[in-house]
């Protein structure tokens, strides 16, 4: 009998509950910036003065466009799927804030993630995992190229990394108008997002 | 710096063994934390379990007195690593280390089927960087013994620590530990 010598390492995987209960015992350090993706603990891309200040501007930008009945949640947990919780830049869910004091929300209308160095992890690990949920509109604010990328329409695919990824992919530059898809109604100019 | 795969967090040896004392991580799990990494260990075939106790066996008996042997059990390299290699041989004897873990054991054994690659990769990176100066690697795949020594840093050279010197021992052949210059082990001894 002869075995492969090709193995892959494998980490300790984690399920949602097993890392809520890491944060509860406090085994990490207050603030560290860790999200949970597909099972692996992963670090999250430091915050940099534009990074921020983008997230503030399209979180201010979407509650405007979205109205009452909706809020934005910025760099909060989703309670995604059994091994994932992940703490996109922005998330539009509906109701108040309160309505989530007992457990995150899991399914949001939009969500989006800011990116510099964060780009090629951002467009393939994340876009394929929240594909995998089928959360239907998802947005990569590119800050290197200063363009939005809109991403919708999740299909299977067994080369992305989480089996799935979006059919659909437009890029807006700092001049045109997005609508997002549970806002039918609105127009954000894209130069409104940007830092 | 653009990360083409996601950032992977690095555990600590202090955060590895709260999540052993709030029994978060049961202490059987085959797990090892290897360069903050905790990392699946190789799956226990049988041909793998004799050949530890094979290694076990001879090498207990080249290094005699004044050493012992352990194995699958913990070491401690730095503040990221905790392996628990297969076999290894320590100066002194077991009750010496009641308060901490083994830190510089005289030879590191490994022995790999299908994780040739991690015994190869990953580990040999870590042993090489906590100095570990003589390290075995019992391929059960190709039936040989890997023996790695001279730990050298990254440099122009190689990417990752690793060992300059590197030498293929068939069954044939006989081995001596550097840290037991009077001995001579036969690789058949190890293989099952």
């Amino acid at each position: 009998m002869r075995v492969m010598a090709s193995y892959e390492t494998r980490t300790r995987r984690f399920s949602r509950a097993e890392y809520e209960r890491l944060i509860d015992l406090g085994v990490f350090q207050p603030g560290e910036p860790i999200e949970l993706i597909g099972g692996e603990l992963m670090v999250a891309e430091p915050q940099g003065v534009a990074h921020y200040t983008a997230i503030v501007k399209t979180a201010k930008a979407l509650e405007a466009a979205f109205g009452p009945g909706w809020h934005a949640r910025t760099l909060g947990p989703i309670g995604l799927d059994d091994d994932s919780e992940p703490e996109p830049d922005i998330a539009i869910v509906p109701g108040s804030p309160e309505d989530y004091s007992r457990a995150h929300p899991s399914r949001p209308v939009l969500t989006i993630e800011v990116a510099e160095s964060s780009l090629a992890v951002d467009r393939h690990h994340k876009g394929s995992l929240y594909a995998r949920a089928g959360l239907p509109d998802y947005w990569i604010l590119n800050l290197v190229d200063r363009v939005l990328e809109v991403y919708r329409e999740p299909a299977a695919d067994s080369a992305a990394p989480f089996g799935w990824r979006y059919a659909r992919h437009e890029e807006f530059d700092a001049s045109a108008g997005v609508t997002p898809l549970a806002a039918p109604g609105s127009s954000i100019p894209v130069s409104r997002l940007l830092p | 710096m653009k990360a083409e795969r996601p950032v992977l967090h690095r555990w600590t040896r202090h955060e590895y063994a709260r999540l052993i004392d709030e029994s978060f991580l049961d202490e059987d799990e085959p797990i090892e934390l290897l360069d903050g990494l905790l990392l699946m260990k190789e799956p226990q075939t049988s041909p793998h379990r004799t050949a530890v106790l094979l290694v076990e066996k001879a090498v207990e008996r080249a290094f005699g007195e004044g050493w012992f042997v352990q194995t699958q059990s913990p070491i401690t390299l730095g503040d990221r690593s905790e392996p628990e290699p297969d076999v290894c041989v320590v100066r002194g004897s077991p009750r010496d280390y009641v308060d901490a873990h083994p830190t510089r054991p005289a030879l590191v054994v490994e022995v790999a089927q299908s994780g040739l690659r991690l015994a190869r990769g990953r580990k040999a990176a870590a042993y090489a960087r906590a100095r570990i100066a003589d390290y075995w690697i019992v391929n059960l795949v190709d039936r040989v013994l890997e023996v790695h020594r001279e730990p050298a840093r990254p440099g122009p050279a190689r990417r990752h620590w690793g060992y300059a010197a590197i030498e293929m021992l068939d069954a044939d052949a006989m081995i001596t530990p550097l840290a037991a210059p009077s001995a001579a082990i036969r690789v058949a001894d190890f293989l099952p």
